[in-house]
């Protein structure tokens, strides 16, 4: 069956712009999409071994006459069709539960608080969640539509980037685009990287798909990041951090979302490599 | 730093490697206690609340009161815990059904205050329910916490439920029975294990917290066959009182839907209607255990059309309280509705007949109890427990039986579902893990789906179409359009029999003009006992899947009876150990 993207729709002008994003990066890897329109301003995702309930924020609510018939106009526009999920499942009565098999969800960096928000960086705590729970990657569109032309992918050797890495070269190839990679070497040595794919069986196809291997071994994270092209679809990998770790020592996806304006992609550690 | 690796996976422990079930024990006992602390905090809270209030509720404005609670009920739930309302068990049982006992962790907190304002402030409704949420979502979220597996996890949910129960009524069959015959709806000895240590430690602790007290004063009944006879018409009145309990619940929740009203403001205005009821018959108020403790006692001293009054406001109390967005159970309105309807038919019988010498009327007022908790949750077996225990003697258990067997059974023939599945109908099948529905709802059609049929395009001519399938087993194939690739219909061995014989006909007739256009097909959103029950109905061995207009692949019967079979291996391994 055709892999799907769901889109949480908003009917707003921020809303737009991520929706533009989401059919782009249908187009692009060859995806179906699928967008729900909220009718409540709530609802729940049943993951494996957890439960996510989003408290989404008012402006999902806009106008809902108009939500369809504007959502219909965009993605018409980007000459896709789009199914428009209408929930089965009500655990109470205004409290539907969205189907998770899906295999990417496009979702802006914030979905419960003020998108004012996003500017600093921030990621909202439901996002993080859906990260952390979901088995697919999470699309985090940049703020303004902005179409990508390459693909970069953070790695920082551990598991979690190995998946990262895996996914990279899958959109690379279907989208035909280049691929770089950027590593902030820290502790371990410049050779620690190249072992770690050698082991995860990924180094052929790194030598043969991937344009350049940024390996940063003088200076931060923050100030290496201007290296990354303004056009590239970033993904990376998470761990999913406990808030009390994110609290005392900070995120890093925090301060990458805060230094670049680009589209991500961030692959949570329960994704299952389906690439 | 292994520890803290494996610290959450304690299934991976050597200890428990052993047996999974002293793994369950174990939990069991944690979520017990939990669930146990959960009852006695919810108990004293709600003591607290209504000595602070009981002053307010002889001044004129204190009708208001129930109205005021709700409100602030609704509230919480709504805006600030952002949770839908409910009575409680449905969704642990929803849960359980649908989603493999995943419950939300505010759950396990936000009806255990909601309900404190709703009951401390006089509204009418139970903290059972409330407690047993909580105490499913204190399980469902330890074994969350711990990475246990969907099975442990609905352990652990109906040790939850089964340790709050025991806590709050100290009575721990009556929670081990409730949490087996109720949420679980399964009495497997892998289970009955976890959720009888869960009882044991949520009754403990309420014993330490609270003191050994059983919550209606133990009496002895002297009762003869008579009173047996009698029983069978308490049944009768029993059954009738529960059925309309629950009408009259699902009646004013429905009307007040459709209220165009904020949820506070319906709650508001049904608290209101129960507080100025309470003017007039106190009894209605609360969760109703003083009139229930007089009645046992013969101490409830109203007459015959007081008590048949009160029995009929206790179940419009209730309704309004719940079905206007109050937050609580339906247990112990159960319980003070039946003592009402046992008391109401004793008056009546000793009446009709002054010379009999009927037993005392705190029996009937129990059996009643037992009647329409049996009734309403359609558990008899719950409601014998519960009143043999809460009451301590074991004097009544026989007409407990009948009249518990006789109303379960009336109830059923009239309302098949219980109150509590009664909403869970509605929004569509039950799928209890082990039945058909739960064991096809966790097959997914993507590994069901061939997609490695033979294609046949509608210009296809039949020598083509021969040559195409002459080595392949199936008897249909799908017919898709040659520009498009759009699905056209089916084309079968029966539809080319006629042909078969007339070999100048290979080169004349193509497969569009023999194909059936419109065949039964199945879409990937649709369930899969849709699908089956579609087959079924048209006798049909597989059926094509089609998405958007185009084919996707074949469903087969065999497949889906196969992996059904599998799952079913995996579904039952457990309780072979």
């Amino acid at each position: 069956m055709q892999r799907r993207l769901l889109h949480i729709f908003r009917n707003t002008p921020f809303g737009r712009e991520t929706l533009l994003q989401s059919v782009y990066f249908c187009k692009k890897v060859k995806l179906e999409l699928a967008i729900y329109i909220p009718e409540f301003a709530k609802f729940l995702m049943y993951f494996e071994n957890d439960v996510v309930q989003v408290d989404l924020d008012r402006s999902y609510l806009t106008s809902p006459d108009t939500a369809l018939m504007n959502a219909s106009t965009i993605v018409g526009q980007g000459d896709l069709e789009a199914e428009f999920l209408e929930p089965k499942d009500f655990p109470a009565s205004s409290l539907p539960a969205l189907p998770i098999n899906f295999d990417y969800m496009s979702c802006p960096r914030s979905i419960s608080d003020r998108s004012s928000r996003i500017g600093f960086g921030h990621i909202g705590p439901k996002v993080r969640r859906l990260v952390n729970a979901a088995r697919f990657p999470v699309l985090m569109p940049s703020s303004a539509y902005k179409e990508w032309h390459s693909v970069a992918v953070f790695f920082g050797g551990a598991a979690d980037a190995i998946t990262a890495l895996r996914l990279g070269l899958h959109i690379s190839t279907t989208c035909n685009m280049p691929l770089d990679i950027f590593t902030q070497v820290e502790n371990d040595s410049r050779d620690t990287y190249g072992e770690a794919i050698k082991d995860s069986g990924l180094d052929g196809e790194v030598k043969n798909s991937v344009r350049e291997w940024h390996r940063f071994e003088m200076g931060k994270l923050d100030d290496n990041l201007y290296a990354v092209p303004h056009d590239a679809l970033v993904v990376f990998g998470t761990y999913g951090h406990h808030p009390l770790k994110q609290i005392f020592f900070g995120s890093k996806l925090e301060r990458i979302c805060a230094a670049l304006p680009n589209n991500f992609l961030v692959v949570g550690p329960k994704h299952l490599a389906r690439t | 730093m292994s520890f803290f690796v494996h610290w959450r996976h304690p299934g991976t422990w050597k200890l428990f490697r052993l047996d999974d079930r002293l793994l369950l024990i174990i939990f069991g006992m944690i979520v017990g206690v939990c669930s146990g602390i959960a009852s006695v905090a919810l108990n004293r809270s709600l003591a607290a609340m209504l000595e602070w209030l009981h002053p307010f509720r002889h001044i004129w404005w204190g009708f208001l009161l129930p109205g005021l609670g709700a409100a602030l009920s609704s509230i919480f739930l709504n805006k600030i815990m952002k949770e839908g309302a409910g009575h409680g068990v449905p969704e642990v049982i929803y849960s359980i059904s649908r989603y493999r006992g995943l419950l939300r962790f505010r759950t396990s907190f936000s009806r255990l205050i909601s309900s404190c304002l709703t009951i401390g402030s006089g509204g009418s409704a139970g903290p059972e329910a409330p407690v047993v949420i909580s105490g499913a979502a204190i399980g469902s979220n330890i074994a969350k916490l711990f990475s246990l597996n969907d099975r442990q996890r609905v352990a652990l949910v109906g040790c939850g439920a089964a340790g709050a129960i025991s806590a709050i009524f100290n009575a721990p069959i009556a929670g081990m029975v409730f949490s087996m015959e109720v949420i679980l709806n399964e009495w497997s000895a892998v289970n009955i294990i976890p959720v009888g240590i869960a009882s044991v430690a949520g009754t403990e602790i309420s014993r330490i917290l609270q003191g050994n007290q059983i919550p209606f004063s133990h009496h002895q009944f002297n009762i003869g066959f008579l009173d047996i006879t009698a029983c069978l018409g308490l049944a009768i009145v029993t059954a009738i009182a529960s059925i309309l309990f629950s009408r009259m619940i699902n009646y004013v929740h429905h009307r007040v839907d459709k209220v165009f009203l904020p949820a506070w403001v319906r709650a508001a205005v049904g608290g209101c209607v129960v507080g100025f009821l309470g003017f007039f018959l106190p009894v209605v108020l609360g969760e109703g255990y003083t009139p229930v403790r007089a009645a046992i006692e013969g101490t409830f001293t109203p007459g015959l059309a007081i008590v048949g009054l009160a029995t009929l406001g206790k179940i419009v109390a209730t309704a309004l309280t719940l079905g206007s967005g109050g937050s609580g159970g339906i247990f112990a309105p159960c319980l003070v509705v039946g003592s009402f309807a046992g008391l109401t038919y004793h008056r009546a019988l000793s009446l009709i007949w002054p010379h009999v010498a009927w037993t005392s009327e705190g029996c009937f007022a129990l059996v009643g109890m037992a009647g329409l908790m049996s009734g309403v949750l359609q558990a008899p077996l719950t409601g014998i427990f519960l009143i043999v225990e809460v009451t301590g003697g074991y004097e009544v258990i026989l007409p407990l039986i009948i009249v518990a067997a006789i109303s379960t059974t009336i109830c059923h023939y009239v309302e098949p579902a219980s109150f509590y599945l009664q909403e869970l109908v509605e929004r569509g099948p039950i799928r209890r893990p082990r039945t058909d529905a739960g064991i096809l709802a966790n097959l997914s059609l993507k590994e069901l789906v061939d997609k490695d049929c033979i294609r046949v395009t509608q210009t296809m001519l039949l020598r083509d179409f021969l040559q195409a399938i002459k080595e392949s087993p199936n008897n249909c194939y799908p017919v898709e359009d040659e520009e498009t690739g759009d699905f056209l219909g089916m084309i079968s061995l029966d539809d080319i029999k006629p042909y078969l014989l007339r070999s100048e006909m290979y080169d004349a007739v193509p497969i569009g003009q023999i194909m059936d256009i419109g065949p039964v097909v199945a879409s990937p959103d649709d369930d899969l006992s849709e699908i089956l029950g579609r087959m079924e109905a048209q006798y049909l061995s597989a059926i094509p899947l089609v998405a958007k207009g185009k084919f996707i692949g074949m469903l087969a019967k065999a497949t889906v009876l196969e992996h059904y079979r599998q799952e079913l291996i995996a579904q039952t391994r457990h309780l072979k150990t």
